[in-house]
């Protein structure tokens, strides 16, 4: 019998990403959330509203920081089989290591990323704008 | 025995060192005709719908699914600095495995196997931008010219113009 994951599907601009569940602490409006933790572009777009996000902790740092994004999607559960990795030529070719493989959603193959390897790349450019 | 005159370059066809002719697969792109090793191509196909990965280069214009496998589109014109190959309901690519990469090569129409004879194999200009940095022969066959391309350099170029020498590039 197959393993199954959760995953949460969520919008940044016009791309969907899927994400395990267990690495978002929590989904909220963003509206009281003090700027300074607010990540706002990121290798996965600039959102095009600025109302939701997903906190997401920073192991490096044991800080919360807010990834704002567009829309979620809701919370699918998905048989592993579904789960396929990333080419090696893609691996090869993106400069960081946010996609971590794909989810076959209808046949399509949906961006698996890890939050918090997006949220550490970020913080890690030079004059972060968060 | 190998005529004296043919290329070494012919010889990375898919035929015998002693044929006469010289077989390539034979892509359009860039307005022109593009061959490289038949037996490179593994299959192909009809591109679904892209995936579009995040901070990708512009050459990697997504990922789509084959048969249960995600395979990256390698875009030939935007690696050599020219315009993007049209992606439509309709277009194809030749899968293709160059050592550890596979990717689907994005095309304007697949001609698919075509035969050159070796003694229309010329040395390609020694060129050092755009596409002609890849080409290692030229020849002709019955529908016209056609470039050979040293696929697998142009593949392992796309890699490391990618991620810069010595880092992930993060």
């Amino acid at each position: 019998m197959s393993e199954t994951s959760d995953i949460l599907l969520f919008q940044v601009g016009v791309r969907i990403f899927a994400t395990p569940v267990r690495d978002a602490i929590r989904i909220g409006s963003v509206r009281d959330v003090p700027a300074d933790t607010l990540i706002l572009d990121s290798s996965l777009g600039r959102p095009y509203s600025r109302e939701r996000g997903i906190v997401v902790a920073t192991p490096d740092e044991h800080l919360e920081r807010t990834l704002v994004i567009d829309e979620v999607l809701g919370v699918r559960t998905i048989l592993d089989v579904e789960l396929r990795p990333l080419p090696p030529f893609a691996a090869a070719c993106l400069p960081g290591g946010a996609v971590t493989g794909f989810v076959l959603l209808d046949e399509s193959p949906m961006p698996l990323v890890d939050l918090p390897t997006v949220v550490r790349e970020r913080l890690a450019r030079p004059n972060p704008r968060i | 025995m190998a005529e004296p005159s043919a290329s070494s370059r012919a010889d990375a066809g898919s035929s015998g060192s002693t044929a006469t002719e010289v077989w390539f697969f034979c892509l359009r792109l860039l307005g022109g005709r593009y061959a490289f090793e038949a037996h490179l191509v593994t299959e192909v196909v009809r591109l679904g719908p892209l995936t579009r990965l995040p901070a990708a280069p512009s050459f990697l214009p997504g990922v789509f699914t084959h048969r249960g496998e995600v395979l990256p589109v390698l875009d030939i014109g935007q690696l050599v600095g020219q315009p993007a190959v049209p992606i439509r309901a309709n277009t194809r690519a030749a899968l293709i495995t160059c050592g550890p990469w596979k990717v689907a090569v994005v095309s304007e129409a697949v001609e698919g196997l075509v035969a050159i004879p070796r003694r229309l194999l010329e040395q390609a200009p020694g060129e050092s931008s755009g596409v002609a940095e890849f080409l290692t022969a030229v020849g002709r066959d019955k529908q016209g010219p056609v470039a050979i391309l040293d696929l697998p350099r142009l593949v392992e170029a796309a890699r490391a113009r990618a991620v810069p020498a010595g880092g992930a590039g993060s």
